[in-house]
């Protein structure tokens, strides 16, 4: 099986459960804690779900391709825009919209993919920008489609297969995220650890020598982009889905960066990392800014200072450091 | 390991300071910009109403008023309403006040019907805002209230031409509607109309556009905070003030704490608004002395402080008249047709659109003492929110 070869750098346990049963035990694990554990936040805990899809949708490019960017807020809030306006249009079935959402952001995904990977380094770092604010420049001068600075609201999509309802205390949405966050995790696992996933961690790597053994690289790249529209895409859709609304911040410079800074606390070329990043950082941004709304920043910003200090490669290594630890001392024990 | 260790002792920290609720505690959320470039009127939103419980105490009856804060951020619709949800739904708020951007107010509206919470806007101009929900009222003012004075302004200085350019938002667009209207009424022209996105930091290419259309004035209409200042600079910088081109705004654009900014330069700019710092008024000299013992700085007074001293005052008449329990409808019957004399001036909630009635007053800015501030010049009594009065 190819799916151990690659596991984080962390040595494959000899026998274990396939990787995609584990994910999705986990993901559940994680969704019953929260369940239980926060039963007063699950708005909140919606919305971090979906920034979670959009972080993971930057780690397919960046972590697993290399690809430098700081525009890819621009996939999840077009996508976002799309189904609100769809929902506004009548089309209101919650499943229907994830679908739309999920082809928007597909379609962003790959022209921007066409774009932004035929560049390497700064220069495509800078394009990324540049698509970004394009966007996000579009975004408020359409304002018949977007409802420009005073946000796209008035969103409310129909029941849950024609009986949950999405109501204030966000039982349905959460339950809904979480069932949606589960499937994407476990098909974005295979897809890197498929050979398609496996070439582009090779260009990522050394894309001439990939160009060598045969490997076409700019249309892998741009694949994968399509792969990571899907995710950013759907990620959107939860958001415009759950909230109601669509504002400006969702296409957003800050959005991107914000995405960047989670993957990277998590650990860029993991998918476990980006989970745990997306997680850590905005529990603990929601946390620090209900208790001192005045100061919070500074918080958040001490938070990433101490992971980059201690944990460059993120806090998934951290987590790998930790269980090689444990194995030693186990071995250690007659 | 010394990383966990911080890291749960940061979060312990944290919530150490929230404080532990009491028994008949009544929770009123208070969303505000707390943090970034609009902190400043945030933290006014604490002061009014730090002042406020100063003066009245934090109980109502044998109801212990608590306020629990948020932070906006920004215009960031998604962000508030989930705040909105995790105060109601959370921390079992009452009611809920605050809101200093238009779409933030709008995406919080919706909830309110359904959780049975009234919402007070403290700031949030644009006049569609109250018509969103029957459990709205505001106390701070909107963009016709202000606006409509303006143009009478306008026309009594005989300006022809006017030039306007409006932050591309709800109260923006509401300001250039209702100037618009008011003066081409009175007979007068609109030679140029500019919207500006809201995070818009150059107006230099502004400027050139309104010289170009040979205005004689211009009407302007920023959201209170830093970008204001980069507009008044630019408008100075390239020469239209010199070349004798008017400017007129709301007063959002010349709030006090800008004013030691603009300089010099300022002096003499025109604007209409509902609460100058230096209103010469017993309650409002009260009122200052009460905000500064609250912790505010003199300097950093605003209007926003005001409209939430008052939203407490309506805060408590609405627990009072329902004594506690959760019966919006009740607490709004409580403060319709409201009236008392707030710091800036007569004021009375409309019991029609449930908005603030006030005097708009025609300041200057002017130095004096080696201090600038808004120098009222004239009154325009008891305006109504022109931009829903039927008439």
């Amino acid at each position: 099986m190819t799916d151990r070869i690659m596991v984080d750098g962390m040595s494959a346990p000899r026998f274990s459960v396939p990787l995609e049963l584990r994910a999705v035990a986990i993901t559940l694990a994680l969704g019953a804690l929260g369940y239980t554990l926060f039963p007063d936040d699950l708005a909140f805990l919606t919305r971090l779900i979906s920034i979670t899809l959009l972080v993971l949708s930057l780690d397919l490019v960046t972590g697993y391709c290399g690809v430098a960017t700081l525009g890819h807020a621009a996939i999840y809030g077009v996508s976002a825009y799309v189904v609100g306006n769809a929902c506004l249009a009548g089309h209101s079935d919650p499943l229907l919209l994830l679908l739309v959402g999920a082809v928007a952001g597909a379609v962003m995904g790959l022209v921007s993919g066409l774009l932004v990977t035929r560049f390497k380094g700064l220069p495509q770092l800078v394009l990324s920008i540049a698509v970004g604010q394009l966007i996000a420049a579009l975004a408020n001068k359409l304002s018949s489609l977007t409802g420009g600075s005073d946000g796209l609201s008035g969103i409310s999509p129909g029941r849950l297969f024609g009986v949950y309802a999405f109501d204030m205390y966000g039982r349905t949405g959460y339950v809904f995220s979480v069932a949606v966050l589960m499937v994407v995790f476990v098909v974005l696992l295979r897809i890197v650890h498929s050979p398609f996933g496996l070439l582009c961690q090779a260009i990522k790597d050394d894309s001439l020598r990939a160009r060598m053994i045969g490997a076409r690289v700019y249309p892998r790249l741009v694949l994968m982009y399509g792969v990571s529209g899907v995710v950013g895409g759907i990620g959107g859709a939860l958001n415009a889905i759950n909230t109601g609304v669509v504002g400006l911040d969702s296409v957003g410079f800050e959005r991107s960066a914000e995405a960047l800074v989670m993957l990277v606390l998590g650990g860029a070329g993991s998918l476990w990392g980006a989970l745990i990043g997306s997680i850590v950082f905005q529990v603990f941004e929601h946390y620090v800014s209900a208790a001192n709304p005045f100061h919070w920043m500074t918080m958040v910003g001490a938070l990433l200072i101490a992971v980059v200090l201690f944990a460059p490669k993120g806090l998934v290594s951290l987590g790998g450091l930790l269980a090689g630890r444990a194995a030693s001392l186990l071995r250690r024990r007659p | 390991m010394s990383l966990r260790f911080g890291l749960v002792g940061a979060v312990a920290i944290a919530t150490a300071w929230i404080s532990p609720a009491q028994c008949d505690t009544i929770k009123v959320g208070i969303i505000g910009t707390m943090s970034g470039p609009y902190a400043l009127f945030g933290q006014n939103f604490k002061y009014g109403i730090d002042a406020w419980v100063a003066k009245h105490g934090s109980k109502v009856g044998d109801h212990q008023i608590e306020f629990v804060y948020r932070d906006e951020e920004s215009p960031n619709p998604a962000k508030s309403k989930s705040l909105a949800q995790e105060l109601i739904v959370k921390e079992k708020v009452q009611y809920i006040a605050g809101l200093y951007f238009t779409p933030d107010a709008l995406a919080v509206a919706p909830l309110l019907e359904e959780a049975k919470v009234p919402m007070i806007v403290m700031n949030a101009a644009t006049s569609a805002i109250v018509e969103k929900s029957p459990y709205i009222v505001r106390t701070s003012f909107t963009m016709w209230q202000n606006t409509v004075p303006a143009a009478k302004v306008a026309k009594a200085r005989a300006a022809k031409k006017v030039a306007i350019a409006v932050s591309d938002y709800g109260p923006g667009i509401d300001a250039e509607a209702a100037f618009k209207k008011t003066f081409e009424a009175d007979g007068g022209t609109i030679v140029q109309s500019v919207r500006m996105p809201l995070n818009t930091t150059d107006f230099g290419p502004i400027m050139q556009r309104i010289k170009d259309s040979g205005a004689d004035m211009i009407f302007t209409f920023l959201p209170a905070g830093p970008p204001t200042l980069g507009f008044v600079k630019a408008y100075i910088d390239n020469g239209l003030k010199a070349s004798g081109v008017k400017l007129l705004s709301t007063g959002d654009v010349v709030t006090e704490p800008d004013l030691p900014n603009i300089g010099d330069s300022g002096e003499g700019i025109l604007s209409t608004y509902h609460y100058a710092v230096s209103h010469d008024s017993p309650e409002n000299k009260t009122f200052l002395a009460d905000m500064v013992k609250a912790g505010a700085k003199p300097d950093d007074i605003t209007m926003a402080s005001v409209a939430a001293y008052d939203g407490a005052r309506l805060i408590y008449k609405m627990v009072e008249a329902t004594n506690g329990q959760k019966d919006p409808d009740k607490a709004l019957a409580a403060v319709k047709g409201m009236k008392w004399v707030s710091p800036r001036g007569p004021v009375s909630i409309d019991p029609d659109t449930r908005h603030i009635r006030q005097n708009v007053y025609l300041r200057e800015v002017v130095k004096q003492d080696g201090k600038f501030l808004n120098k009222e010049l004239q009154t325009f009594d008891a305006q109504p929110d022109w931009g829903l009065a039927k008439n």
